[in-house]
């Protein structure tokens, strides 16, 4: 790319198209149009910083999925995030967007919550942000039950500050402080989350989009805190540390407890075997627990809670 | 009642009627293959024939083959055809007329519809035609294509199942059976809402039949009482359906497309690895490339898994590149 077609690059909408590189014996196919998401991104921030076939950012395609499925334009809908590979997505959300510090964009959420009760309010926040610094932020939210929806991105490491132990690192994988392998129990952070107080839990994987995407519409409906773990995947720290392989085998790691899927992908001969190294145990899915409780705008008194 | 007695009985300026016979009815699931060969047994029933009807029908729901089995005479012992026994051959669609084609006799009559229902199968490589759907250039002998549609008009417009009953129409004028059997026949299986339709279908039908028996090869179309407004009403028909009309001669799709945003591709293989009809390859900039357009389903599985949210799957219009010839 010169340096005179990036200039022409508008910050605003999707990159211009140009003749098709796509070819069948000779035929040029006209292009799709844009898919309904791609409006909801700020087009001058893209392509976005994740690594190659890091999970995060299947997830953060499902989630604007979902959002493009229920608003024209996002400029009701908060988002805040911490600090963290996860917590960069938000950044690339054409909406009212919170950056903010390391474990507090709960915090930062509720005051705002409370603030503007009117807006719908989504916290992006990894396993390092939300379960260790900001660990008792989290219980607390929950316990609180504020209105708001937390989507915690969990791939079991710190992968943006150099792929240390996270407080949910399975027992026995490598990372770059754990050179002997992990000697510790990790957190389950659902169910911390529920036993918190939390009145809609969910849990979900990024290799199963489309059931994220319900999950993730069912806690924005959801009145209280609401919770979404979503299990993705490390590829860069977590993925070479433990040699599981690129991008692929560790997304379809996550769907070989299934005998059928397992056997269909035994068969495609780029794909790594990745069972013989540690990996996540079998995790309950879908929707954990879901209750109802007075949320904290209610028992304020706030105007404008509950909409 | 014996066939001497439906000889009888059945009207002077009809060739006689058939001690036995065998029919064979072909299609896709939906297009009413079972209600037609209902029908046609009702007529032969209540022309006082013994009948028996065997159907296959297994992937009917996923617009899978139906091929449905008459036979008739004074008493018949299976319900199975032997290839190269059948008298008659009605099929819906042109691909499945075709293939059952075998059942017919040297001397037999096949009334097939030149409607198209691309199967799944042949959709895989339908740009690049490598799996050509066969066509009507080359009708074989013994085969009658009839445009249904077009001869069908406005009797099918928002109802394109009704053109089939067209089919009825010619065939009625190969049996010697008066045209109120057949009324009486489609008043007793067809739906009260649809009926009207289908006989005024069914009329257009037996009015393009004196071609059919005249012997005439060829395409059949345009010999409903709108006659050369034929070609008109198919267009209002597409119109009424929200497809946009294809220029003469040429046979327009949608296709399923893929495009990849060559900037937001970091090439992490997941696309090349989950795509089930293998579409996609990295090239020498380790990109993804839409490198097998023939082959795409469209099923989405490379967009919704792609981690850099660079590709977009929809449908295209194709440009005409895989149009049938005719």
């Amino acid at each position: 790319m010169t340096l005179e077609s990036l200039k022409k690059t508008p910050t605003k909408g999707p990159p211009p198209r140009g003749e098709s590189p796509a070819t069948a014996g000779g035929t040029t196919l006209p292009e799709p149009p844009p898919s309904a998401e791609k409006r909801l991104l700020r087009h001058g921030m893209m392509p976005h910083m994740l690594c190659p076939g890091c999970g995060h950012g299947i997830v953060f395609e499902a989630m604007l999925r979902a959002l493009a499925s229920r608003y024209e334009q996002l400029d009701d809908v908060a988002f805040v995030a911490g600090i963290g590979c996860s917590s960069r997505v938000v950044g690339y959300i054409d909406a009212c967007t919170l950056h903010t510090t390391h474990g507090r964009p709960l915090t930062f959420a509720t005051g705002l919550k409370l603030a503007r009760p009117e807006l719908k309010v989504v916290v992006v926040t990894g396993d390092g942000d939300g379960l260790s610094i900001g660990g008792n932020h989290l219980i607390h939210a929950a316990r609180r039950n504020v209105d708001l929806t937390c989507v915690l991105f969990n791939n079991e490491i710190y992968g943006m500050t150099g792929g240390q132990l996270a407080p949910t690192t399975i027992p026995g994988a490598y990372t770059s402080t754990s050179p002997q392998g992990n000697a510790e129990s990790p957190f389950d952070a659902a169910r911390l989350v529920e036993a918190a107080g939390a009145t809609y839990v969910a849990r979900a994987q990024s290799y199963r989009t489309r059931e994220f995407e319900d999950l993730f519409l069912r806690a924005l409906d959801h009145k209280g805190f609401s919770f979404v773990e979503v299990m993705t995947d490390c590829t860069e720290y977590f993925g070479r540390t433990n040699r599981l392989g690129n991008g692929a085998d560790l997304l379809f790691s996550q769907a070989r407890v299934e005998p059928a899927i397992d056997a269909d992908l035994a068969g495609r001969s780029t794909l790594k075997e990745v069972r013989s190294t540690p990996v996540r145990p079998v995790l309950e899915m879908g929707v954990l627990h879901e209750s109802s409780r007075p949320t904290l705008e209610e028992s304020m008194k706030l105007s404008g809670a509950g909409s | 009642m014996t066939a001497a007695q439906v000889a009888a009985a059945a009207p002077s300026e009809l060739q006689a009627p058939p001690v036995s016979g065998n029919l064979v009815v072909a299609g896709v699931g939906g297009q009413g293959v079972i209600l037609a060969s209902n029908l046609i047994s009702q007529v032969l029933l209540d022309a006082g024939y013994d009948v028996k009807k065997s159907e296959v029908h297994g992937m009917s729901q996923r617009g899978g083959t139906v091929v449905s089995h008459v036979r008739f005479g004074p008493e018949v012992h299976s319900v199975m055809l032997e290839p190269g026994s059948a008298d008659w051959i009605v099929a819906f669609e042109w691909e499945e007329g075709l293939r059952a084609l075998s059942y017919l006799k040297p001397d037999g009559v096949a009334l097939v519809s030149t409607e198209q229902r691309i199967p799944p199968a042949a959709m895989l490589d339908h740009r690049e035609r490598a799996l050509a759907y066969p066509g009507l250039g080359d009708v074989p002998p013994g085969v009658v294509a009839v445009d249904t549609f077009a001869v069908a008009g406005d009797a099918a417009v928002g109802a394109p199942v009704v053109a089939q009953t067209v089919l009825l129409g010619a065939l009625s004028t190969l049996l010697p059976f008066p045209s109120e059997a057949w009324q009486s026949a489609i008043g007793t299986w067809v739906p009260p809402k649809a009926l009207t339709a289908n006989l005024t279908a069914f009329e257009r039908g037996r009015a393009s039949g004196a071609r059919v028996a005249a012997g005439e090869s060829g395409v059949v179309a345009g010999v409903s009482p709108n006659g050369s407004a034929a070609h008109e009403s198919r267009s209002s028909r597409a119109e009424a359906g929200g497809i946009a009309t294809a220029p003469e001669g040429a046979v327009e799709r949608l296709v399923p497309a893929v495009h990849i945003e060559r900037s937001w591709c970091k090439g992490c293989d997941i696309c090349v690895a989950v795509c089930p009809e293998k579409c996609l390859v990295l090239d020498k900039f380790d990109v993804a490339v839409f490198a097998h357009p023939q082959r795409c389903t469209g099923c989405g599985l490379c967009a919704w898994l792609c981690p850099d949210l660079a590709i977009d799957v929809g449908l295209v219009r194709d440009g005409g590149a895989g149009g049938r010839s005719s």
